[in-house]
């Protein structure tokens, strides 16, 4: 099958065809609905739609992606490794770009009745919690998002048992696809009343800067006072053209907390929504986003306030330099009855070339009565003083600017409580900041379709 | 002239701050100095040989702190006359970090906070840039003792430095970082202000620490306007700035005049820069 594109719609309907007759026909009938909406949908466009103004997606051809092959043994020892180094005691679902799922490491959560398996076979063996999974994510809604509903493979599934404490954390590693191919990584976690979890994500590729796409979602379902720790790392290859969803549905008193590290791909739409639905639900995100070269990231955060005293708190600090542009929007959302909601809402930037640019707009809507929400965003340089402080102590200029940005996100970092998982988002940062050469986007001439390409 | 490079190319000169064999004399010269077309310092002649203790008092607003600020190298004050020279070295021609691995310190007046970076991360930086790298356990243990010499909690290893310090906790960091480096040369920009007389005693006491360990080769220029520092460490030498010169210098004695009749007789009396009192 390796000359079917998605956009080929003839050709993708036969994919579409064996994924619907492999499934369950509750999922048959969700991946056809998708379709038809995704069909129906133009591909999303900076000057109609508000979502996309400042990401211009026009030069992104789907038909010029084929299905992903399976992963480079080197890239499986690479996201191998990078568990090894973390998070070694954490259960270990390998997520191929062609839908291969590999599970392991998963034993002492397996006996706490904690299931751990590939989200298709999920599929068929416990449709119902599936399904409540995957209920957070509409199918009809987003361009991407119905893409990925219809024409997802394999991916990640972990369920919580009511009142299970989840012994060891869970870490998906999805891998990029193939130069030239398109992937759908997916995880879908549903944590029932009074469990506990904590995820890592990390999305990880080769070094090349060929074009490659990646369309992923990730729903989570939080049951009443039940806790989730979510670590999503992004670091992909950075020719990639990625989009995703990450969607956390929480119940009444149920604690979310998302630290995020996005760092690689060259353009990336994200769009990392919380719904705070069941009264008392409280969420940190906390976020780093370093952007280098010609990357453009662009993250579309949603605080959605839908009950009473519900508390979301959201820090996203991005370091941007050389060419890179980081486009950061996010919307606190508060219904008529989530009275006595509380959100807060900061971006913060660091620009470190001329050439880089950020944008934050962060947004408060509200419908209810006796709230207290808040926002800030800020785009600062290196400061002076800071840096001739570092210098009047011996340290060179360069290492003065790498030591006060490590500094900058530090503060998000320093709340990882994992010690071994903290070093290695250090230390992955440490090498973004040094700015070990990244690869240039290939064929960066005016009329391909590679993604960031768009620096002045 | 211009304002202090903050990078630089070329050769570093051999041995960084610790093998250097010119004596770590500093020599200032008619020093001028300006800030956004301000002049402040109005030609500045100070001499400190190696090992000696200076002190330089002189009314607020005179320029002591911006010659402190200048012979470190900050960016904003311009030099538009006269020359200085440390260790046989051009001073001016050097960027900070230089200047500091040439054996200069500077104690802040105001230490700036560096949000996100600890005291531990800020001094092993220091120490690795000097090319003084001590292993971990090393470089752990001695922390300790510097810390607990001056009295300070444990728990700031791990702060971001200066980051919500109070005054004094600030004044007893920049000391540490003294004791740390153990420069050639210790600039103290009112390294007593605004302490009680315990921890002024514990900052007098630190800073003679190091003087005594480094057999009396550490010089001092210690900006003060308190007579009590000089009695933890006395002066060889005092000057006086006013409106941007030094305007009278002597021996230790002038700063106990200074104590009991104030900087006005000096400020009246001085017709020509520099005089000897
Ligand atoms: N950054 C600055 N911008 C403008 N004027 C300054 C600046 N720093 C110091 N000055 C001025 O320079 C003069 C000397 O200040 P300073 O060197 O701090 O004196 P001292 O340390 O002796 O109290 C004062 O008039 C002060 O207002
Ligand atoms: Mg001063």
């Amino acid at each position: 099958m390796t000359d079917v594109t998605v956009a080929e719609g003839a050709i993708a309907r036969r994919r579409l065809g064996t994924l619907v007759d492999g499934g369950p026909a509750w999922l048959g009938d969700r991946r056809t609905a998708a379709w038809d909406a995704f069909t129906a949908l133009p591909l999303p466009s900076s000057s109609r739609d508000e979502d996309w103004r400042r990401t211009d997606i026009s030069k992104l051809r789907l038909g010029d992606f084929a299905p992903a092959g399976p992963a480079a043994e080197a890239l499986v020892a690479a996201a191998r490794a990078r568990h090894a180094r973390a998070l070694p005691q954490a259960a270990l679902v390998l997520c191929g770009p062609d839908g291969a799922v590999s599970v392991d490491h998963a034993d002492s959560l397996l006996a706490q009745g904690v299931i751990v398996c590939p989200l298709q076979e999920a599929a068929l063996r416990h449709p119902e919690v599936v399904r409540r999974g995957l209920s957070a994510v509409g199918v009809d809604g987003a361009y991407f998002a119905a893409l990925w509903n219809a024409l997802w493979a394999g991916g990640a599934f972990v369920y919580v048992p009511r009142g299970v404490e989840a012994m060891t954390p869970v870490w998906v590693s999805h891998l990029a696809p193939e130069a030239g191919a398109v992937s759908f990584p997916s995880t879908v976690v549903v944590v029932d009343e009074r469990a506990s979890l904590t995820l890592v994500e990390d999305r990880v590729g080769p070094g090349d800067a060929a074009p490659r796409l990646s369309v992923g979602v990730t729903a989570l379902r939080v049951a009443d006072q039940s806790r989730v720790d979510d670590i999503p790392v992004q670091q992909l290859p950075p020719g990639t053209w990625h989009f995703a969803t990450r969607r956390a549905a929480l119940a009444a008193g149920s604690r979310y907390r998302l630290l995020g590290a996005t760092l690689g791909a060259g353009l990336e739409k994200a769009y990392w929504d919380v719904l705070l639905e069941g009264a008392g639900a409280e969420a940190d995100v906390l976020a780093v986003c370093h952007a280098r070269g010609r990357q453009h990231l662009d993250l579309q955060s949603l605080q959605l306030h839908r009950a009473r005293d519900t508390r979301s708190n959201l820090l996203y600090k991005v370091a941007a330099r050389d060419l890179a542009r980081s486009v950061y929007s996010g919307l606190i959302d508060v219904e008529r009855d989530a009275v006595h909601a509380d959100g807060y809402v900061l971006n913060r930037n660091l620009l470190l070339s001329r050439g880089a640019v950020a944008s934050g707009v962060p947004r408060l809507e509200i419908k209810a009565n006796d709230v207290r929400c808040g926002h800030g965003n800020s785009v600062g340089h290196v400061d002076d003083e800071e840096r001739f402080y570092l210098m009047a102590r011996g340290v060179p200029a360069e290492e003065a600017e790498r030591l006060i940005v490590t500094g900058f996100f530090a503060d998000v970092i320093d709340r990882v409580s994992q010690e071994s998982l903290r070093e290695w988002l250090t230390a992955l940062l440490a090498v973004e900041i040094a700015g070990a050469p990244a690869a240039e986007p290939e064929a960066a001439t005016e009329d391909a379709a590679e993604p960031g390409g768009r620096g002045s | 002239m211009s304002s202090a490079p903050l990078t630089q190319s070329g050769p570093e000169p051999p041995g960084g701050g610790s093998a250097v064999s010119a004596p770590a004399e500093l020599r200032v010269e008619g020093l001028r100095v300006q800030i956004e077309g301000k002049r402040i310092l109005e030609g500045v002649d100070l001499r400190v040989p190696e090992g000696e203790v200076h002190a330089l008092m002189g009314p607020n607003g005179s320029g002591k702190s911006t010659l402190a600020y200048t012979l470190m190298g900050h960016p904003k004050y311009e030099v538009t006359g006269g020359s200085v020279s440390f260790a046989g070295e051009d001073l001016l021609a050097l960027t900070p970090d230089r200047r500091a691995r040439l054996g200069l310190f500077l104690s802040f007046q105001q230490p700036t906070a560096i949000p996100g970076v600890t005291t531990v991360n800020f001094l092993r930086a220091a120490l690795r840039s000097q090319g003084r790298e001590l292993p971990a356990r090393d470089f752990i243990r001695r922390l300790g003792e510097e810390m607990e010499a001056l009295r300070m909690d444990p728990s700031f290893r791990s702060r971001y430095i200066n980051d919500g310090f109070s005054g004094g906790e600030r004044k007893r960091a920049e000391i540490l970082q003294l004791a740390m480096l153990e420069p050639r040369l210790a600039i103290l920009d009112e390294p007593d202000s605004g302490l009680d007389v315990d921890a002024l005693r514990t900052v007098a006491e630190g800073v003679r620490r190091v003087m005594e360990r480094n057999a009396g080769r550490m010089g001092v220029l210690l900006i003060t306007h308190y007579y009590r520092i000089l009695e933890h460490l006395t002066p060889d030498r005092v000057h006086v700035m006013s409106e941007g010169r030094v305007v009278a210098s002597g021996g230790s004695e002038l700063a106990h005049r200074i104590e009991a009749e104030g900087y006005e007789p000096f400020l009246d009396a001085f017709s020509s820069a520099g005089r000897e009192v």
